[in-house]
């Protein structure tokens, strides 16, 4: 298919059956409507489109920053379509909390604002949050701003009206789905969605999924912050129920393992969450019915999310030359050597002296002639083995001679016969009034 | 009814709660409000921030920071540790002095009068200079009179952060940190009447990643300064380490989202006139922020300390601790309300019980919940068996006939309705809440405060001014 802009590309995505052997239900037919093939990666590439098109041949003239309240896929969109229209973007967010949605708007050149947080001698009569203080002046008009103000944006609402809706009410050949389900964030898709497939008919029942109070999924509102949007309607809803991050995260492992859909966090969510609320009313169904989810974004951004909460997912064996694998016995041959005893060997027979302390502070102050190797980068090289020769004596530093001597032990181990460690370490050697240089 | 927040007790207090007559006795003695300050506790929580030194091998000074109460007996106490006190007036450093702490004890913060400057220089206290022109003022000071060199921190301000731009408060404090050339240059001339010991920073918020930069930003400046040939040795990061108040998180929770429903009309308001905390309703949307201390912390204290220096360095992907013991630095401390957990509680009696008011002898100055946005019900010792065990909402009224006088906005959970004469005990109060901004409006009392500490399964205790560490029985000990 052929295109003249990527943005040609936003909508359209397809719909897409779960295998019943996967999700179980007998008497629903279920069906992920798959916005991670959006171009810029998510459901939110259709509302961001949809609030500056109009709007961007004005900002450009006018020199206008696009600017929104977003620490994910609104912002990753809008700094896309900005950069393609020659305008800066700007987010501005409480928490930058997912590592690679960081690094990829930085990537694509998106200046990121983290608002302070509460005060911690808190004065009650300055009412003046910086939310709200940030809020009047990118709605300013003649600010110098195109705001898109998603939570409250009606153009994000109208994305999923003529876009998502309707696309789902065609791929069901003309009906609407017996039952929606999805994650709400700033509401638009769910709104939008269920104002087509109501009017289509109104027999619809309509599933909005908030996280758990204090828990966190990237992208969607807990049960209390879902007042604060907005767009946010109750009555849009048949029901909402909350997930767990816990429950986002199998239905996610679900969705990428068995059913070869790369789904983020709220994908797994919507879909845990769907089958949670189907299940229940599963056997007593006599007729078939459909039910669809909708698969926000993609798993690749949630690397450290999941790393965090589910380290078991990740977990390499032990390599063998690793401090980690260091008995009490191999410790206790550890050669240990004093300051004034090490400045001896030292003149005598100049032993490699291998400082492991960072480069910022090795430069700052360090012993005369010693290299620095950080420990991180010092322990990967010995996974490959001895990175110095039997015949080189080796003293090895690091701030109180403790990390130096399980790094000695460990050489020792791996069969070199002279590495010594620097009892109590730079700070003994500095106290002791031994010199330190400064290159 | 509204939903409860119980406050989270341990260890001494939770045993003076029990001690139902003992509280009644001091009360019939010394009156209404009353405070109580447990100094024994204070030095555990020395030990709390000390036991996250040694795990990371880091040397340093933990300041208790003395503006957060100003008993006499915590201080006192403090002094038998090893802690040392950050003093922020004329008065506390008087205080500190009195009480015993030695000079490399003593560090002397925020923006300093000209007699401040003298004692500080004179008793030969570490002076944190809050800017570049009070460090020429004490310099002048120094050599006008002659005195030793002035062992000196430099406090910094506005650090700019890498990647994405953390913002934070402007702080009316300390020296720009995009300015630091002239500090150099001022601590070069006056090299005769201060040692430069290092840099320092305060940041009045809860977030973490603020004060990551911050302390990132002091490792950029001792580097500078190095590389000027100064030698400095120590950062100072502060306080604000925090407190968590409650007992469970789900309460909070809990209470918070019904405030939410409460704003939003959808249930009986849980506060006064339906006070909204900083929220309020704007066509069925909640508009504005909380603004009330966040009651319950799954991180704070000691272990916010550890997190913080747990956090890595943007630039140098090092935890940051790992980078200040690297450059061999000392890490000082200046924590006020965390080091005050669980020392003391506000003792008030009940006067008058009407529908959901109950009126105590003492007022929103001696407890300061409401001004310093703190959530918490208080707990109630009765004066002779309970009154029943039907729990009631309440709201809490003081003493001022003021209309506006009341000890806290939320509706209070009490597990029985008080009757006149029992207690209310506002507990983990010592940290801001106790005497903080108390006075004497109407002539009313204001509080005595006392001493209190465990002794072979009973309480001692003793006018806050008596105490002294020293017990009388340390010849047989
Ligand atoms: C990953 C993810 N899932 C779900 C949503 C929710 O979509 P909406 O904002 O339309 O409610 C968002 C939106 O922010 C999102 O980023
Ligand atoms: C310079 C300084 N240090 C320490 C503190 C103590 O802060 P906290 O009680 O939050 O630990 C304060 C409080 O205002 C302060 O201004």
């Amino acid at each position: 298919m052929r295109y003249d802009s990527v943005t040609d590309v936003i909508g359209g995505t397809p719909l897409v059956r779960i295998d019943a052997a996967v999700h179980g239900l007998r008497n629903i037919d279920l069906f992920a409507k798959m916005e991670l093939f959006n171009p810029f990666g998510s459901v939110k590439d259709r509302a961001a489109w949809n609030m500056v098109r109009h709007r961007l041949a004005g900002a450009a003239e006018r020199a206008e920053t696009v600017v929104e309240l977003s620490s994910g896929n609104t912002a990753k969109a809008l700094a896309v379509i900005a950069g393609m229209h020659g305008l800066p973007f700007r987010s501005v967010t409480n928490r930058m909390r997912v590592p690679e949605i960081k690094d990829l708007l930085l990537l694509l050149g998106a200046q990121i604002d983290e608002l302070p947080g509460q005060s911690e001698c808190l004065d009650p009569t300055d009412t003046d949050d910086p939310l709200t203080r940030m809020y009047h002046t990118v709605s300013a008009a003649g600010g110098g701003y195109l705001h898109t103000d998603q939570y409250f944006n009606d153009l994000n609402v109208e994305a999923h009206v003529r876009g998502t809706g309707p696309e789902i009410i065609a791929d069901l050949d003309g009906r609407a789905p017996d039952y929606f389900i999805a994650c709400v964030g700033t509401a638009g898709s769910s709104t939008g969605v269920a104002r087509v497939l109501r009017e289509h008919d109104p027999e619809v029942t309509v599933v909005g999924l908030v996280a758990e109070k204090a828990d966190f999924i990237p992208g969607i509102r807990d049960i209390d912050e879902v007042h604060e949007v907005g767009l946010f309607d109750p009555d849009v809803y048949d029901t909402i129920e909350a997930v767990s991050s816990d429950e986002a995260i199998d239905g996610l492992l679900t969705l990428v393992r068995r059913c070869g859909t790369l789904a983020g966090p709220t994908g797994g969510g919507a879909y845990q969450g769907a089958v949670r609320y189907l299940r229940r009313l599963d056997a007593g169904l006599t007729g078939r019915r459909t039910a669809v989810f909708i698969v926000c974004d993609r798993v690749e951004s949630y690397m450290s999310y999941l790393r965090e909460r589910r380290p078991a997912l990740f977990q390499q064996p032990d390599r063998t030359h690793s401090v980690r694998t260091l008995t009490a016995e191999d410790l206790a041959a550890t050669r240990t050597i004093g300051v004034s005893d090490a400045q001896e060997w030292i003149a005598k027979e100049n032993p490699l002296v291998v400082d492991l302390r960072s480069p910022f502070a090795y430069r700052a102050l360090h012993i005369d002639r010693s290299i620095n190797i950080v420990d991180d980068l010092f322990a990967e090289m010995l996974h490959g083995g001895l990175p110095f020769g039997r015949r080189q004596p080796v003293l090895l530093v690091c701030p109180v001679g403790e990390k130096s001597a399980s790094y000695a032990a460990l050489l020792t181990r791996m069969g070199h016969p002279d590495v010594r460690s620097l009892a109590g370490g730079v700070i003994a050697w500095r106290d002791a009034g031994a010199e330190l240089v400064r290159d | 009814m509204a939903p409860k927040l119980q406050p989270r007790v341990d260890g001494d207090l939770g045993s003076l709660l029990d001690s139902a007559a003992f509280l009644h006795q001091i009360v019939d003695a010394l009156g209404s409000p009353l405070n109580v300050v447990l100094p024994d506790q204070l030095a555990r929580n020395v030990q709390g921030f000390r036991d996250v030194y040694q795990a990371r091998h880091l040397g340093g000074g933990i300041f208790f920071a003395h503006k957060a109460n100003r008993s006499r007996a915590l201080i006192r106490a403090l002094a038998a540790t090893e802690a040392g006190i950050d003093v922020a007036s004329l008065a506390e450093l008087q205080h500190a002095l009195g009480a015993g702490f030695g000079l490399d004890r003593i560090m002397a913060t925020g923006p300093k009068s000209r007699e401040f400057l003298w004692l500080a220089a004179r008793a030969g206290v570490i002076v944190n200079a809050d800017s570049t022109t009070e460090l020429t003022e004490l310099a002048g000071i120094v050599a006008a009179y002659r005195l030793p060199r002035v062992r000196l921190m430099a406090r910094l301000s506005g650090f700019a952060s890498t990647g994405t731009n953390v913002m934070t408060r402007a702080s009316r404090f300390g020296v720009p940190a995009a300015r630091l050339a002239t500090l150099w240059e001022t601590l070069e001339k006056h090299q005769d009447q201060v040692e430069f010991l290092g840099v320092a920073y305060h940041l009045d918020t809860v977030g973490l990643p603020e004060k990551a930069v911050a302390l990132e930003g002091c490792l950029h400046a001792m580097d500078e300064a190095q590389q000027r040939g100064l030698r400095p040795r120590a950062i100072d990061i502060g306080g604000g380490f925090g407190v968590s108040y409650l007992d469970d998180g789900r309460q909070w929770e809990a209470w918070t989202s019904e405030l939410t429903g409460a704003v939003l009309g959808k249930r009986p308001p849980i506060t006064w006139n339906g006070h909204g905390y900083g929220l309020r309703n704007e066509g069925g949307t909640v508009r504005g922020t909380l603004s009330v201390y966040p009651a319950h912390r799954t991180t704070s204290g000691p272990a916010y300390l550890d997190r913080l220096l747990g956090t890595e360095s943007a630039a140098q992907r090092r935890a940051l601790g790992t980078l200040l013991l690297d450059s061999l630095y000392d890490l000082h401390v200046e924590p006020g309300r965390a080091l005050l957990d669980q020392c003391g509680a506000v003792l008030m009696r009940v006067e008058d019980v009407r529908d959901d008011l109950v009126r105590v002898a003492g007022n929103s100055a001696d407890v300061a919940l409401e001004q310093h946005g703190v959530l918490m019900d208080p707990v109630l010792v009765p004066r002779g068996a309970p009154a029943g065990s039907e729990p009631a909402g309440v709201y809490l009224a003081g003493n001022l006939c003021l209309e506006a006088d009341l000890l806290t906005r939320r509706q209070v959970y009490l597990p029985a309705r008080p009757r006149p004469g029992d207690l209310l005990v506002f507990v983990n109060t010592a940290g801001y809440l106790m005497d903080f901004s108390a006075g004497n409006a109407l002539m009313q009392p204001t509080a005595r405060t006392v001493a209190a500490r465990r002794d072979r399964g009973g309480w001692r205790w003793c006018l806050d001014d008596q105490y002294w560490p020293v017990t009388g029985r340390e010849e047989t000990g």
